[in-house]
Order: structure tokens, then sequence, then C-alpha cells
């Protein structure tokens, strides 16, 4: 049976388009601000000065400045290992494995670990970089618990060891997404397929990786999705943690960003990072929702 | 039918508008400037018996935030702003003239006119003054004794204050030369850091120790200064080892206070508000007088010791407080900004933290003049200069720290040169870049 809609509100037109107003606003502002980069991205625009009220068109210059001028590809490979270490095999990898060895515990010690790991997850990201700053200074509680007690010299880890702290930081704050995402996704396994598995012969090892993992793969596509559009464009606990320093360490391309439109104050150049950005996420999606689909 | 809606939901929102409170008059100003702002608010609140819509925001980034909110033209009404950044809105129309509405205010004969020439763009004043400042390097007495270094410091070179700089290293001090470095702290490592040096880098004639030959208004992309400059970056941060961190702290100004405070600081190369900012820039429980100066010490910085540089260096620099041009009633803007310039106010903020005068009511009061601090800051002021404030200066600046940037990730000084110049050429054209062999 074809659906059919009450004729009273097909017929009102007024009706209509009032209902669908909201969806065109969305859509509408949504469509804007891309375009707006965009079209901004071959020109010269500046967030003050003459350039500001006078812009003008300079083609492709923008886009050329992204692989003549330093900066770019170096914030590029930055966010690449940030994105890598922190998201797909940090938050990703731990989550999951925590959601697979948490089920078959006890609740309370599962209750624990959960409220430990959400409490990265809750607590607002300048919080929680200066809690980061502080434990990893030369001063700071792991210097103070785990170095200086055993007669060695304290380590400045933030200086010296800038991405992998900002790194660490990231998978502390950010674990608790994929966990829960994995808890449900294991939750959906059903049972009669493990235990026929099991009666077939299958190790634990065969079962996880031949059973459970093909079944839960639209999962982890939607995780690695989510967590790698997230991360890509990560900002705050980056900026406020080290402002991409130590020189341009943890310089990610979220920051060369900022730094690019608010500091040097030229919009064109940052709206042509951000297009940028914007092809590069969506060529990761893509590859995501490929993965998304069924086999055939 | 459609009709009538539209007239009665028209005549609804006229009702509303007209019995809503006018709107309430604006301002933003940096956390640390506090104790100027808010009584002139308090004061404004108590003449007009109107509500002042107060939005206080973090030091860090302060700039930045400003720009953007002015550039989308979500700005306050009444804007303090860095005195640099005035011609450079004002060029882009951000901010409304004041010439007019000061000549209606008795206090505005007493600011004094080379200020004023900051804060303008095109022969009108756009912003007043709060500050002006010098620059100098603190440094910790008890380091500096145990570095086995004479108090009180007279460094005459560079070689000289890396000398200390080394043997405070040496005696264990965690930062022995804290010269600012890196974009995040933003025009605090241009000032204090970068041009500081640069002036002492090589001789003034024709502006071959600036950033721009003031003549022909061209900015310099490549100069002997500008690489000695590096140079003395380079041998800071990686020949002495001096950790980079301070620079990227989530509050980089709490990190110093921290450093000194834990006795891990060295020199640090700043100015003359420190005498505060060292401990609280809003003056709130400052140890006494005695108590400062046991701790710190400061000297003038040094010129490289090369024949026919500047002996001792110094930029001035200073903050503002503005009237966008958005603003929706400008006459209450303005009221707003002369009543926390009123001389009351004013004076017993300038003379309580230790700023410089701007005005001559308040530097030729016998308050002021009686204060040690001030006067000797002042002395040093009889040499000084001011930043290149024409439109694009804070660009240059930007991509002065990003030079800093580079040389602290150890790039090589002739590469950081060159993607300075080829920065510069992108910005303004080739035309408008110039180097000094």
């Amino acid at each position: 049976m074809r659906h059919q809609a009450n004729p009273w509100i097909t017929s009102n037109l007024w009706l209509l388009s009032a209902a669908m107003l909201p969806a065109i606003i969305l859509v509408g502002a949504l469509l804007f601000f891309t375009g707006w980069a965009i079209t901004f991205s071959f020109t010269d625009l500046g967030l003050t000065g003459r350039k500001a009220v006078e812009w003008s068109w300079v083609g492709l210059e923008n886009y050329e400045r992204l692989f003549t001028r330093k900066g770019f590809l170096e914030s590029l490979w930055t966010t690449v290992i940030f994105v890598f270490f922190s998201a797909i095999v940090g938050q990703s990898v731990l989550g999951f494995l925590l959601a697979a060895t948490l089920r078959g515990t006890v609740s309370t010690t599962r209750s624990v670990v959960e409220v430990c790991i959400m409490l990265g997850w809750l607590l607002p990201d300048i919080v929680a970089a200066f809690l980061w700053s502080a434990t990893t200074s030369q001063t700071g509680l792991i210097n103070s618990l785990f170095v200086v007690p055993f007669g060695l010299k304290p380590i400045n880890f933030i200086n010296d060891f800038a991405l992998p702290v900002v790194t660490l930081a990231n998978i502390w704050k950010g674990t608790a997404w994929s966990y829960l995402l994995f808890v449900a996704a294991l939750d959906s396994v059903p049972r009669e397929i493990i235990e026929a598995a099991k009666i077939d012969g299958a190790t634990r090892w065969q079962r996880a990786w031949l059973v459970v993992l093909p079944i839960i793969r639209p999962h982890i596509a939607t995780n690695l999705l989510f967590i790698t559009i997230w991360t890509f464009t990560y900002f705050p606990l980056i900026f406020a943690m080290t402002g991409g320093g130590p020189g341009r360490q943890t310089e990610t391309l979220a920051l060369f960003l900022y730094n690019q439109s608010f500091a040097r104050g030229n919009l064109g150049f940052g709206s042509a990072i951000s297009v940028a950005m914007l092809l590069i996420v969506g060529a990761l999606s893509t590859v995501y929702l490929r993965m998304l689909r069924e086999p055939k | 039918m459609l009709k009538r809606t539209l007239l009665a939901s028209a005549a609804a929102l006229a009702l509303l508008a007209a019995t809503a409170p006018a709107q309430a008059v604006s301002i933003m100003y940096a956390e640390w400037l506090a104790s100027l702002v808010e009584p002139g608010i308090a004061n404004y609140e108590a003449a007009t018996g109107e509500k002042v819509e107060a939005i206080k925001l973090p030091g860090a980034a302060y700039d930045q935030r400003t720009s953007l909110d002015l550039a989308a033209g979500t700005a306050a009404d009444v804007i303090q702003l860095d005195s640099f950044m005035v011609s450079e809105f004002a060029s882009s129309g951000y901010l409304e003239p004041l010439t007019e509405s000061a000549k209606g205010w008795d206090q505005y004969q007493y600011y004094m006119p080379g200020l004023l020439d900051v804060a303008s763009y095109d022969g009108a004043v756009y912003a007043l003054p709060t500050d002006t400042d010098v620059r100098m390097l603190w440094y910790d007495k008890s380091n500096f004794e145990k570095a086995g270094i004479t108090v009180p410091w007279e460094p005459k070179s560079w070689a000289d204050v890396l000398d200390a700089a080394q043997k405070l290293k040496d005696a264990g001090v965690q930062y022995p030369f804290q010269l600012p470095a890196g974009i995040k702290q933003g025009e605090g490592a241009t000032m204090q850091g970068f041009y500081m040096a640069l002036l002492g880098a090589d001789v003034p004639e024709g502006d071959r120790n600036r950033l721009l030959n003031r003549e022909t208004g061209q900015w310099i992309g490549d100069s002997p200064a500008i690489r000695k400059t590096l140079e003395l970056y380079r041998k800071v941060y990686h020949d002495i080892g001096q950790p980079a961190d301070l620079n990227y702290a989530a509050d980089p100004g709490a990190a110093v206070r921290e450093a000194l405070a834990n006795d891990q600081l060295g020199i640090l190369a700043s100015g003359s508000w420190e005498d505060a900012c060292l401990w609280d820039c809003n003056g709130v429980n400052l140890p006494s007088r005695e108590e400062r100066d046991a701790m710190v010490g400061w000297t003038p910085w040094p010129g490289s010791g090369d024949p026919g540089n500047k002996a001792t260096t110094n930029i001035s620099g200073g903050w503002t407080i503005a009237v966008n041009s958005k603003a929706a009633d400008k006459a209450k803007a303005f009221q707003l900004l002369s009543t926390i310039f009123d001389v009351g106010n004013f004076k017993d903020w300038t003379i309580k933290n230790h700023r410089m005068g701007v005005r001559t009511d308040i530097s030729e009061s016998p308050e002021y003049m009686a204060d040690a601090y001030l006067a000797k800051a002042t002395a040093l002021a009889a040499d000084t200069t001011g930043r290149d404030t024409i439109p694009g200066y804070q660009t240059v600046s930007a991509l002065v720290q990003t030079m800093t940037t580079e040389i602290l990730d150890g790039a090589s000084v002739e590469d950081t040169v060159k993607n300075y110049h080829d920065a510069l050429v992108d910005e303004f054209g080739a035309d408008k870049v110039i180097t000094y062999e």
C-alpha cells in the first residue's frame, strides 16, 4: 500500500512550507557557511585592516601556499599522528578492549572502571588541560610520585614529550565514547551464534576474530567515523595545554588554522586551510562509510 | 487573513520593543584591567542609574577574541584594546573617532600628545590610552647570588646576558633566561622578546634595527639585525637550554609567576608592569616594596655590544579603551569611557599599580612624582621608541612570532628568515618588502 498523507495537509501549501522552514533554515545555514569558506578561500580577506573591507580575488594562490609555504604539511603530519595514536589506536582499541574484558567481570568492578572512564569524558576541556599540564610538568604529580622517589632527575614531560603527552590526554579524555559504543555493540551480538561457534570448536581468539568482529563491523566503522572527524578538528585541549608548542610540535591543523586566521589575521588563507581539512575529512569519511556497507 | 495575522504580530512585536528597557551599554575588558574598569563601571551606574553589561575576559588570547568580535560585528560598545591594534581596527572602520566627543570633556586636554598619536589613524583619535610602559630584564636576586653573579646586575652586552644565563643554568636554575617566544603569547613575544633584542642588534640609521622602514613604509624582510636576533634566540633556547614550556603554558603569565615563586626563574625579559604583575596585576595582596626589592631587581636591556649599536634598548606599548563604531548609543558609550578615565579613579589605579602615566594631571601630581619605582622607569622612557603601528603590524607581529617558533623547532636562521620574507611578500606584495645587506 502506498503511504497516503492526510489530504488536508497536502492541500495546505502554507502549512507545508511552514513545516519545512526549520529544515530549510538548517540546510541553508550549513550550505551558507561552507559556501562562505569556499568562496573566501579564493580571496585575500583579512581579519582586520584594509583587507577586511577591500579584499580582492587571488585565484588559487592560497591553495598553492598550502604546499609551498611552511606550516600546512607539517601540521597535517602532526594531525595524522595525533589522530592515529589518540583516536584510532588509543580511544578505539582501548575502548574495545575495556568493553570486551569488562563484560565478564562482576558489576562493582565494572561500575568503578566505568565511572573512572566517564570522569575524563565529563570534565570540561579547559579543566582537563590545566590538570594535565599540572600533572606532567617538572614539579607535577608524575614526577613527584614516580620519578623523584626513585632518585631520578625530574623530567619536564610537557616540554620534552609534548605530542605524546597531548595524545595521552586525549585518549584519557575520549575513551569513554568508544567504550560505551562497543558495550552496546557487543550486547547486540546474539549469544546463540557464539555458542554455536564454541560447539564447532572455535577457540576464544577465533570466536573474537571470525565471529564477533564481523558482526560488529558497522559499529566499528561508525565509531571510527565519529572519532576521526572529532579528533581531526579537535582544538580546545591542545590549545590550552600547549598552544601548538613547543615550537610547532603539537600544532595540529585546527591550531594552524586558528593561528593563521586569528593571530596572523589572514582569513583567506585560513579558509583555504579549512576547505583542505574538509576535503581530507570527507575522503576519510567515505572510506569509513564503505566499511559500513555489507559485503556482497 | 494572512495579512491580518501579520499585522497583528507586527503590532505585538512593536509593543514588546516599546516596553523592553533600553539596551545597556556593554564593555569588554581583560581580567587584569579589572581594577581600573570595574570602579569606573560602578561610578557610571551610580551616576546614571543604568546597568552596564560588563564582559570580563581572560588575558590569554584577548587580542584574537576582540579582533574576531569586531570583525563579526558582535563586539561590545566599549572595548579595551592593545594600542597597536587601534590603527588596524580604525582602518577597517570598526572604531568610532573620538575627537568630537572628547572636545566636550574637560580632562581630555591632559593626555600626552605622543600617546594619543599611537591611538590615532588618519588624523583622528580613536582610543584613549590607559597606560604606557617600558621594557627591561627582571632577575631573581636569590638565584643570582646562588650562581655567583654580582647584584645589582648591570649587563653591558648580549654576551654578558648569555654569560649570566649560562651561570644560572650551571647553578641549577630551571629557567635561566625566559625570553618570550612563540605564537601563544601573541604580542608579548614580539615586544618583550624579539623587538627589544632587534633594536640593539644593529645601528639605528635607516631603521636597520627595526621591522619597518618608517620613511618608505616598507617592511624589512631580511637584515643583519633580524638574523642576529634569531641567533640570540638560538643561543638561549638551544646552546644554554632554556626550556620552552613557559611560552606554551595553559596560562603563560601564571606559569611565570609560579616559576618565580618556586625560585626557578633567573632572568625574565618583560616590562614595567611586572612590578605588580609578578605577583598580581590587579594589585591584590602585593608584598611590600622592601620585600619585592629583596626578591627581584631589574636592569635595562643592553644592546648587542657591537660598535654603533644602542647601549640600551627600549620600546613602549600600552593599552587603550575605544568605542565600537557599531555602538547603539555612542554618547553613552563615551560617557562610560570618560567615567572610567575620570581623574579620581584613573589616578588611583595608575599609582597603586605603578603604571606609567599617560596624562599630565596624573604624572605631574606629587603622589606620582614621589614614587621611586615610577621615577626610575620613567627615566628609561626618555630614550624609548614605539611599535610600527601602521595597519599590517598585527600580521607582521604574528610572522615575527612564527620566526621564533621555527628557531625553537631547531630550524636554521637562514631558512627562518627566508620563510619570513616569503610570508611578508605574500601579505604585502614584493614592492612593500625590502632587504638590508
